[in-house]
């Protein structure tokens, strides 16, 4: 199983929460299927610690919520506003960024 | 039967200043992410209990949830981020209310109030009654 929440993961759950519901409002647990689906399983988020991610999301005005009752249960769905877009946008860019530096990095043979 | 520690996540988080609108909305998305991997576990043939137990694992400990709502400032109840206005705020609040929730708790309770005073009423009829028998009672010997 891939581990869960290592330090250089920060960020990451953020960018991976805005890309997904870019496409489709989604309640959590769908979320986190979603996560490990898109990603190959490569990232396991311990499921609990993505309510704490999505409300302060929401509370940043990036994302909004709304409840709908599906098969008897009354789930909370999660969109992305305009403002989580241009916040997507910004972390997409700065990801590649770096994944961009890393990659130079990593085909560089290394000097003694 | 293996679930989710939220009464003490609940208390934590409360404890932590977390605006109890966000811990209430916590627990149920937690509840109910507990139930779908419950399912989860049911529809690929395990048996409740080793599905419960599966459910609790993926769900993860309650106290990085409690950790990861710590982490996030913008989750605090408005006292909590600025605790000088709600002592201003606070007390002012309770003088306010104080004349007008009689009424409204008056208002809510208007037939427990008059079934209340009803019963005073007769309870006093009758005691009157008695103490005017016993008054005659000894007059008259």
């Amino acid at each position: 199983m891939a581990q869960t929440n290592p330090p250089f993961m920060s960020g990451v759950p953020e960018l991976l929460l805005l890309r997904l519901l870019e496409q489709q409002e989604m309640y959590g647990y769908e979320l986190v299927r979603s996560i490990r689906t898109v990603t190959g399983e490569a990232i396991s988020l311990g499921e609990g610690v993505i309510y704490p991610a999505l409300h302060g999301l929401e509370r940043n005005g990036a994302l909004k919520s709304r409840r709908k009752a599906v098969a008897g249960r009354t789930r909370v769905y999660y969109g992305l506003t305009a403002k989580g877009r241009k916040r997507l946008v910004k972390l997409a860019d700065d990801w590649r960024r770096i994944q961009g530096g890393i990659e130079s990095a990593l085909g560089t043979p290394a000097h003694a | 039967m293996p679930r989710p520690d939220v009464t003490a996540l609940r208390n934590k988080l409360l404890q932590a200043g977390i605006s109890p609108t966000y811990v209430r909305r916590t627990v149920r998305e937690l509840n109910d992410h507990f139930e779908d991997l419950v399912d989860e576990g049911l529809d690929a043939g395990r048996d409740r209990d080793a599905a419960e137990r599966q459910a609790l694992q993926s769900l993860g400990a309650m106290s990085n949830v409690a950790a990861a709502m710590r982490d996030q400032p913008q989750l605090k109840s408005w006292a909590w981020r600025w605790p000088r206005i709600a002592v201003v705020i606070y007390p002012l609040a309770c003088v306010a209310a104080l004349p007008v929730v009689p009424i409204v708790a008056g208002v809510q309770h208007a037939e427990s109030i008059t079934r209340w005073g009803l019963g005073l009423v007769l309870e006093a009829f009758v005691t009157a009654t008695m103490f005017l028998v016993l008054q005659l009672a000894i007059t008259l010997t």
